[in-house]
C-alpha cells in the first residue's frame, strides 16, 4: 500500500537537489499533524466508546480512489471525514494551458461513466463565448446521444448500487445494457467511453448507417430490457427494506447542500436544468421530471429508474423530430473569442454539470472552471452517514452515485 | 436576457455595486466588493421578489492583478442565471466571507478555491486543503503557477502549437536550428 499521508522528507545523498521522502508503510486515519481547523479539530477528538476506522483508499466500494474516514461507536458511524485528492489532475489549469479545442478532450475523463455530459457544457460555454449558432441537427444529435448515455449511466447506477449492497447479479445484466448503447456510441463517435464528440458549434460527425441500425434494433426491446432489470431489484424485499428510510434527506437541507438531479429531484424539489433553465432543444421535446418525496435512499434509486423511461420518450423524439442540415458551424480552426464570461450547465445523468469559462482573447481559456455535481453529492454523505451502520455507508454513497473522476477533477 | 431582474437588482442594491450590471445571453452579472457579500447574498437568498434559492457554483478567479470570488445563483423568478462576482480581492491576502451560513454545500467549493488559489473564506468551520496534500505550500491556479512540465523545457516552449509558422515536416534548416538554441 503506498503511502498517501506524507512522510518525513530529507534531501538524497546523491543528489541534494532530489527530495525524497520517507515511506509511510502503514495508514494512520489520524494525520500526523495538529489540527488545521476547528472541524478537524472537533472531528479528530475521540468521544466514549468511539474509535477510528479508515476505508479506502482501494475500497471497491468507494466507487474509485476515496478515502473515508470514518468516526464509529460499535457499529454504529457517528461522523466521517471524506479526503480527496487521489485522482487530482487538476484538469482546469490543464485546460487554461490547451486552446478551446483541445480544452474540451481533457473533460472527457472526467465523469468517464457519461463523458458525453462532461463536453456539453463546455462547448456550449465557448458557443456562447464566440457567439456561434449551432445547428439544430447537431442540437438533435447531442441530445439523442446525451439521452443514450444517461440510460447506460443510469443502468450501470443501479448495478453498482445492487454491488455495493451485496447483490451481484444486476451488475452484469446492466454491463449488458450499457455495453450495447456504448458500443452503439462507438460507432458513431468512434470511442466507447471517451468520446471527445462534441465540437464548439456541432458534433464531430453525422449519424451513420451503423449506428442507426444499432439504434433501431436497441430501441424495439429497450423498454423490456428497462423492466427486466427493474425486476431484478424491485421486487427484492431484502433489497427495498434496507433501502427505505436511509440517509434520509429532506428538501430544505437538500437545497442548503447545494445538491442538483436525481439526489434533489428525490427530496422533492422539481430542479431539472433541461426545464428549468433549457438549453439546447430540450423546450421542444415532451418529458416529465419525476420527482419524489421521501428523499431516502430508495427514492433517489427509483428516481433514477423513472428517469431513464423519460429519456427513452425523449430519444424516441428526436428519432422522430431529427431535422436535416449541417452538423457543425463553419468555425475557424484557432478560436479566439472576446475577452468576456459566461456559464453553461446541462442536466447530467448526475446534476449540474456547469463550466464558467473566461475568455481574455486569446486562444487559450484564461480560466475554466469546472462544477462537477458528484464533487458537490459527496460531502452530504458526512450530513446523511451520522446515525447508520457502517455498512449502510456504501448504501448511502452508492444512492449518491458519485464518480470519483468527477470529485477529484 | 432578462431586463427587468437588471431594473431590481439596480434599484435594490444600487448603492453597493461596484460596476455596472452587466448582460449578455442568458447571464445577468453584479459586482461587489467582498464586504458586501454577506449582505447581499442573503438579500438575494430570503428576499420573495429575487429567491435565490440555488448556489449552483462557487468558484475562485484570479485575473493576475486581484482575485476574485464568482458565485452563480438560479432562481424560479427568471430564466437568467445570476452571476455575483465578490472583485478586488489583494492577491496577498484575499478574504471573503463564507456563504456557508446560507448554503452548507458551499463548504467544498470554498476549499477547493482556497486550495487552488489560497482564498481565505471568513467563518467557512472547516477550511482545509482537499485536493493537495495537507504540507503542500502553493496555489496552483494561480496565474504566477507555471506548469513545470517538459514542454516548458523543450524547444517548443512558449510557441503555441497552432501558431508555429512552419508544420514540422516543412521546416526548413533555419527555423530547426532557431528551435534548437531555443530562441
Amino acid at each position: 500500500m503506498t503511502a498517501t499521508i506524507p512522510g518525513r522528507r530529507h534531501a538524497s545523498e546523491d543528489d541534494p537537489r532530489v527530495i525524497l521522502e520517507e515511506q509511510v508503510g502503514v495508514f494512520e486515519p489520524v494525520p500526523p499533524f495538529p489540527p488545521r481547523t476547528e472541524r478537524e479539530a472537533e472531528f479528530y477528538t475521540l468521544g466514549d466508546g468511539e474509535m477510528f476506522l479508515n476505508m479506502g483508499p482501494q475500497h471497491p466500494s468507494t466507487h474509485g480512489v476515496l478515502r473515508v474516514v470514518l468516526k464509529i461507536n460499535g457499529e454504529v458511524v457517528t461522523d466521517l471525514d471524506p479526503v480527496l485528492g487521489y485522482l487530482h489532475r487538476g484538469v482546469e489549469k490543464l485546460c487554461e494551458n490547451a486552446d478551446y479545442h483541445q480544452a474540451i478532450c481533457y473533460l472527457d475523463p472526467l465523469e468517464y461513466v457519461s463523458s458525453l455530459f462532461c463536453e456539453w457544457p463546455a462547448v456550449m460555454a465557448f458557443e456562447k463565448l464566440l457567439d456561434v449558432e449551432v445547428p439544430r441537427r447537431a442540437e438533435y444529435i447531442r441530445v439523442l446521444s446525451g439521452e443514450l448515455l444517461r440510460v447506460a449511466s443510469h443502468a450501470l447506477f443501479m448495478g453498482w448500487m445492487a454491488l455495493d449492497l451485496g447483490g451481484l447479479t444486476p451488475i452484469l445484466w446492466s454491463f449488458i445494457e450499457r455495453d450495447e448503447i456504448v458500443e452503439m456510441l462507438g460507432s458513431l463517435t468512434g470511442a466507447r467511453m471517451l468520446f471527445n464528440y462534441y465540437r464548439i458549434g456541432g458534433v464531430n460527425g453525422d449519424l451513420n448507417h451503423e449506428f442507426m441500425s444499432r439504434l433501431g434494433d436497441w430501441m424495439t426491446r429497450a423498454t423490456e430490457q428497462h423492466e427486466a432489470n427493474v425486476r431484478l431489484l424491485n421486487e427484492n424485499e431484502i433489497f427495498v427494506r434496507r433501502m427505505r428510510g436511509l440517509g434520509q434527506v429532506d428538501r430544505e437541507t437538500a437545497l442548503r447542500m447545494c445538491m442538483t438531479g436525481p439526489n434533489l429531484r428525490a427530496a422533492g424539489v422539481p430542479f431539472d436544468v433541461r426545464r428549468s433553465h433549457p438549453y439546447s432543444v430540450y423546450p421542444e421535446l415532451d418529458f416529465d421530471i419525476p420527482t419524489r418525496d421521501e428523499g431516502d435512499c430508495l427514492a433517489r434509486y427509483l428516481l433514477r429508474l423513472d428517469e431513464v423511461k423519460q429519456s427513452l420518450r425523449i430519444i424516441d423524439q428526436c428519432l422522430h423530430q431529427m431535422p436535416d442540415g449541417p452538423v457543425i458551424a463553419k468555425l475557424p480552426r484557432l478560436l479566439r473569442p472576446r475577452p468576456g464570461r459566461s456559464y453553461a450547465a446541462v442536466e447530467s445523468p448526475r446534476g449540474q454539470y456547469a463550466i464558467y469559462g473566461i475568455s481574455d482573447g486569446t486562444d487559450q481559456p484564461f480560466r475554466m472552471r469546472i462544477h462537477d455535481p458528484s464533487f458537490v453529492h459527496l460531502q452530504s454523505v458526512g450530513l446523511l452517514m451520522p446515525g447508520h451502520l457502517i455498512a449502510d455507508t456504501m448504501a448511502v454513497m452508492a444512492s449518491l452515485d458519485p464518480i470519483m473522476g468527477g470529485v477529484d477533477k | 436576457m432578462d431586463r427587468a431582474l437588471r431594473r431590481r437588482i439596480e434599484a435594490r442594491f444600487g448603492e453597493v455595486l461596484t460596476g455596472p450590471v452587466r448582460q449578455r445571453h442568458d447571464e445577468t452579472e453584479l459586482r461587489l466588493a467582498p464586504g458586501d457579500v454577506t449582505t447581499v447574498m442573503r438579500a438575494l437568498h430570503d428576499e420573495p421578489d429575487l429567491r435565490f434559492r440555488f448556489l449552483a457554483d462557487l468558484c475562485g478567479v484570479d485575473t493576475g492583478l486581484v482575485m476574485q470570488v464568482v458565485y452563480h445563483l438560479w432562481s424560479d423568478s427568471t430564466p437568467d442565471w445570476l452571476r455575483v462576482i465578490a472583485d478586488g480581492l489583494p492577491r496577498d491576502d484575499p478574504r471573503v466571507p463564507s456563504v456557508t451560513f446560507l448554503w452548507k454545500g458551499a463548504e467544498w467549493m470554498e476549499r477547493e478555491a482556497y486550495d487552488m488559489f489560497g482564498i481565505t473564506f471568513e467563518g467557512n468551520r472547516d477550511l482545509r486543503r482537499i485536493y493537495m496534500p495537507p504540507d503542500y505550500t502553493s496555489f496552483p491556479l494561480r496565474k504566477d503557477f507555471y506548469l513545470a512540465d517538459d514542454a516548458a523545457r523543450s524547444p517548443g516552449a512558449g510557441v503555441r502549437h497552432m501558431e508555429r509558422t512552419h508544420a514540422p515536416r516543412n521546416a526548413t534548416k533555419t527555423s530547426l536550428l532557431r528551435h534548437a538554441k531555443g530562441a
